[in-house]
C-alpha cells in the first residue's frame, strides 16, 4: 500500500457521487445535467451496457450445470443461496461472492450484495410504486419512531420527474392507497388473472391490478434517444437487457450523464472515509482504496452525494472518524446503523384452476399482478400496525410438474409436452416497523481484504411482522378461493431473514431533529451540510410497496436543492 | 431486487407456473453439505443411466433422453451439485435395479426386455413413493415458483435413487437442445406478450 500525492488539483470535482447504482445513477444524470463536474467512485469492476452482458443470449444448455449453482458455487455464494434464486448460473456473475467479502451476524441478516458498475440497478425486480400521503405520516400518527421531514406533496412532483425518464409500466387505477404514476401501457393480464381480479372485486371489493414496472412497453423519444428499445418479453432481465428495455444505471441515468460530457466514472473505487475538514465543519473530499491494486487515492469535491446502499453508505460514515465526529460522520444521534427494514414475505398462498384448458398466453412477461394494502386502510383495523401488498400470477404447468407425478414412457413424456392446468400464487410483501434494536455494527478488530471493518448484522423481524403475515398467509388464500381456485395452499417460511426482500433501509434515517436523526429534509447530514444521502439508509420508514421509486425521486429533489445551495454558496 | 424470488420475487414475476423441478432440502445450510466432488460411474453404471433415462424419456416422434446425452448430463450433475449421500444413493439404486431384475428374471436389468424394465421400474417407483410417504415428505412451498420438500424425522438417507433419476432426467432433456427445441415450443425472444390466445390440445408447452 502506498499513498498517492496526485495534486489535488487533479482530483477535484464539483461532486462525488459514491456508488453506481439505481440511486447513484439518479445523482450523476441530475448533478451532471445541472451544470456540475462529476465523478462517480464505484467500488466494483465495470459492467459496460449490452457487452457486458455475458450471459444474456445464452439459451438453457448453454449453461454448464442448466442454471442451478454447483456445490462449490453454494459455498462461495452462501448469503446469495438464502434466497434461492441469487447464485444461478444466469445471473451468478452479478453478485457478489460472500466468501470474499464476509460479513457477520449476531442475529441473522440475509445481505445480497452487488459490487459492480450498475449495482443492483441491474437486478432489481422492476416493480414501481409510489408511496402515499399516509405512508409519509405513518411513524407520527402511529407514535413510533421519528416523523418523516417531508410529505407526499414534497416528493409528488418529483416522481412524475423520474417517472417520466425511467418508463413505468402500469394501469391508472385511481386509488388513493397506491397512486397513479405517470405511466408507459399496461401490461395484459392473462385468463386466470382477468377472472381472478373479477371475483375478488366483486366478492370483496378488493382490487387487482397488474404490476407497474420500469420496463419501456412503448418507448418514448427520449428512451429511444439513449438507445432504449421496447420489451422483448424475455423475462431474462437479472442477465442483464440487451435491448435496454428496463431501467438501469447503464441502460439510462449513465449514458444521459455522460452526454452532458462532465460525468468521469471510476470503477475499482472503494470508498473508505469522508475527509471532514474541523475548520470549515464540511466534508472535503473521499479517500478511496482500488480494489485490485491497494493504492490509496483522494478525491476532493463540494459536494458529496452517498448512494452506495443503505449499508455501505452508512458503514463509510461509521468509519469516517474525527475529533468532532468520535463515532463517525454525521453520528451525534447514535442513529447511524440503527433501524435496519426491509420487507417481510415468503407468505402467501397458491392453488389450481379447473377451466380455461383451451386458453393460453404467448411471451414471457416480466410482471406479474399487484394487490394494493386494504389493511389497517381506511375502517379496517387489525392487531398490528401498517399493511402489506402482493405480487403474483397465474400461469400453466411446465414439465417440472412430472417430478412428482408417476409415470414414464412415450404416453408420460408426450403429455408434459403440453402445458399443465393453471395455478396462480399470491405472495405478500409486509412493511417492516423501525425498530433501534434492529441494527448494524463495524467490528472492532475483524477486516476484510482491503483493511476495512467487517459488517456485524443484528437484526430480527418482531411481534408486528410476525402478527401481520397470519393475516398475509390467510387472506391470499381467502382470495384465491373466493375466485374458485381449488386446492389452495398456505405458506409462510418463518426461516428467513431481514434482508432476504434485498430491500434494506433506514440505516441513516431522515428526521426534523438531528438529536433522533441523521439527515434532514433535504436529505443533508443535519451535522455536515454538504454530504447529501439518498439510497435506502434515508428511509425513516418502509411503506410496504417497493422502494427504488422512492430512492429515486429523492435524489432527484436533492440533487436540485444541492446545486441550489453551491449557486447561493450555502455549502 | 428487490429482486425476486423464494419467495423469489424472479418466480413470482413469472407467473407461477410450478416448472422448477422440485428439490429436496434436508436443511439447506450449505456448510453442512458432505460433497464429494470424486464422484464418477463406471461404463457399465452409464449404460444403466442412460437406458433407465431413455426408457423415462423415449425416443419418439422427437429426441430421447439418449439423443440429448441425458446420461453423462446426470453424472456431471450428481457430482457438481449434490451430496455424497445423493451420490451413494444413486449408486446404490442402480445395484439395487440390477439386484430386483436378477431376483426375478436371473439376469442383469439390461438385459431383460423392455417389458420386464418396465415392470422393474414401476415397481421401484411404487416402493420409492411408498418409502417417502412413510417418511413423510411433504411439498412445502417457499413461494410462488419454488417447491421444498421437507423430511420428518430420520427415516429417510437423503433424496431416493429414484427420485433422484427422474428429476435429473426430466431436467436434462427438456433443458437440453434436442428437448427445448424439439419437444417444447422454444421461443428465445417472444418480442410480444398476448395474455390469452386459445390453445389447442396437442400444441406445444413453451420450453422457458
Amino acid at each position: 500500500m502506498y499513498l498517492n500525492i496526485d495534486a489535488q488539483k487533479d482530483q477535484t470535482y464539483d461532486a462525488i457521487v459514491v456508488g453506481s447504482g439505481i440511486s447513484g445513477g439518479w445523482a450523476m444524470k441530475e448533478l451532471t445535467e445541472r451544470g456540475l463536474r462529476v465523478v462517480c467512485l464505484e467500488r466494483g469492476r465495470d459492467v459496460k451496457h449490452i457487452e457486458g452482458y455475458e450471459t444474456a443470449m445464452k439459451a438453457p444448455w448453454e449453461f454448464q450445470h442448466r442454471g442451478r449453482p454447483d456445490n462449490m458455487a453454494a459455498e462461495e455464494y452462501w448469503a446469495g443461496m438464502r434466497t434461492g434464486y441469487t447464485a444461478n448460473e444466469e445471473h451468478r456473475y452479478l453478485f457478489e461472492n460472500d466468501k470474499q467479502n464476509p460479513y457477520l451476524e449476531t442475529r441473522g441478516f440475509d445481505w445480497i450484495r452487488a459490487y459492480h458498475v450498475g449495482g443492483r440497478s441491474l437486478l432489481w425486480g422492476r416493480q414501481t410504486y409510489r408511496w402515499n400521503e399516509e405512508d409519509f405520516m405513518a411513524n407520527a400518527k402511529d407514535g413510533i419512531s421519528v416523523d418523516w421531514p417531508i410529505r407526499y406533496k414534497d416528493l409528488a412532483p418529483w416522481y412524475s420527474h423520474v417517472e417520466k425518464f425511467t418508463g413505468v409500466s402500469g394501469s391508472k387505477d385511481n386509488l388513493s392507497v397506491l397512486p397513479d404514476s405517470d405511466f408507459l401501457p399496461a401490461m395484459e393480464l392473462n385468463c386466470l388473472e382477468k377472472h381472478v381480479k373479477g371475483e375478488v372485486m366483486k366478492k370483496m371489493g378488493r382490487t387487482i391490478t397488474i404490476g407497474r414496472v420500469a420496463h419501456l412497453t412503448k418507448p418514448q423519444t427520449w428512451h429511444s434517444a439513449l438507445g432504449r428499445a421496447a420489451c422483448q418479453y424475455r423475462n431474462m432481465c437479472m442477465r442483464g437487457c440487451p435491448f435496454g428495455a428496463y431501467f438501469s444505471t447503464q441502460s439510462a441515468t449513465m449514458p444521459a450523464a455522460m452526454k452532458t460530457g462532465r460525468l468521469t466514472l471510476v470503477p475499482n473505487k472503494i470508498v473508505t472515509e469522508v475527509m471532514y475538514d474541523e475548520k470549515k465543519g464540511k466534508a472535503t473530499g473521499v479517500r478511496t482504496i482500488d480494489q485490485n491494486t491497494m493504492e490509496v487515492k483522494e478525491y476532493y469535491a463540494k459536494i458529496i452525494f452517498m448512494n452506495a446502499s443503505a449499508i455501505p453508505s452508512a458503514s463509510i460514515l461509521m468509519n469516517s472518524k474525527s475529533s468532532r465526529f468520535p463515532n463517525g460522520l454525521g453520528n451525534d444521534s447514535d442513529q447511524l446503523g440503527r433501524n435496519i427494514m426491509d420487507h417481510h414475505l415468503a407468505v402467501g398462498a397458491s392453488g389450481s384452476f379447473d377451466g380455461y384448458g383451451d386458453q393460453y398466453y404467448f411471451g414471457r412477461r416480466p410482471n406479474g399482478v399487484y394487490v394494493p394494502r386494504y389493511r389497517n386502510w381506511g375502517n379496517d383495523k387489525r392487531d398490528y400496525l401498517r399493511g402489506f401488498g402482493y405480487q403474483g400470477g397465474a400461469g400453466r404447468g411446465g414439465w417440472g410438474r412430472g417430478t412428482s407425478i408417476p409415470g414414464f414412457g412415450a404416453a408420460f413424456k408426450e403429455s408434459l409436452t403440453e402445458p399443465g392446468g393453471w395455478t396462480m400464487g399470491l405472495g405478500g410483501f409486509g412493511e417492516v416497523i423501525p425498530d433501534e434494536s434492529n441494527r448494524f455494527t463495524l467490528h472492532p478488530t475483524q477486516k476484510d481484504k482491503w483493511g476495512l471493518p467487517v459488517v456485524v448484522f443484528d437484526a430480527a423481524y418482531g411481534e408486528n411482522e410476525r402478527k401481520m403475515r397470519i393475516d398475509m398467509m390467510n387472506d391470499a388464500a381467502e382470495m384465491l378461493e373466493a375466485a374458485g381456485l381449488k386446492n389452495v395452499n398456505t405458506y409462510n417460511d418463518t426461516s428467513k431473514n431481514p434482508g432476504i426482500g434485498i430491500h434494506e433501509m433506514g440505516t441513516a434515517r431522515m428526521g426534523k431533529d438531528p438529536k433522533t436523526s441523521v439527515l434532514n429534509a433535504n436529505s443533508q447530514v443535519h451535522s455536515c451540510k454538504n454530504v447529501f444521502m439518498t439510497d435506502g439508509a434515508a428511509m425513516t420508514s418502509a411503506s410496504c410497496v417497493n422502494p427504488s421509486l422512492t430512492y429515486m425521486a429523492l435524489t432527484a429533489r436533492a440533487a436540485k436543492f444541492a446545486v441550489d445551495e453551491l449557486k447561493k454558496k450555502n455549502l | 431486487m428487490n429482486r425476486r424470488e423464494a419467495l423469489s420475487r424472479v418466480a413470482l414475476l413469472m407467473g407461477g407456473t410450478l416448472s422448477a423441478p422440485t428439490l429436496m432440502a434436508f436443511g439447506n445450510n450449505p456448510a453442512t453439505l458432505n460433497t464429494s466432488a470424486d464422484f464418477v460411474l463406471n461404463d457399465a453404471q452409464r449404460a444403466l443411466v442412460s437406458e433407465i433415462a431413455d426408457i423415462i424419456i423415449p425416443r419418439t416422434s422427437t429426441p430421447g433422453a439418449k439423443d440429448a446425452k441425458v446420461g453423462p448430463f446426470i453424472e456431471l450433475m450428481l457430482k457438481d451439485c449434490y451430496r455424497a449421500q445423493e451420490q451413494q444413493n444413486f449408486v446404490e439404486g442402480l445395484a439395487d435395479a440390477d439386484a430386483r431384475a436378477m431376483k426375478v428374471h436371473n439376469k442383469k436389468f439390461l438385459e431383460t426386455t423392455p417389458a420386464e424394465q418396465t415392470a422393474l421400474l414401476t415397481q421401484i417407483e411404487k416402493d420409492t413413493m411408498e418409502l417417502m410417504k412413510n417418511a413423510n415428505v411433504k411439498q412445502v412451498k417457499v413461494g410462488d415458483n419454488v417447491d421444498k420438500e421437507v423430511v420428518e424425522g430420520k427415516k429417510l438417507k437423503g433424496t431416493p435413487f429414484w427420485r433422484l433419476m427422474k428429476e435429473l432426467t426430466l431436467f436434462g432433456y427438456f433443458t437440453s437442445e434436442e428437448g427445448a427445441t424439439k419437444a417444447l415450443n422454444y421461443v428465445p425472444i417472444p418480442g410480444k406478450y398476448e395474455g390469452c390466445i386459445p390453445y389447442k390440445k396437442g400444441d406445444k408447452a413453451y420450453a422457458l
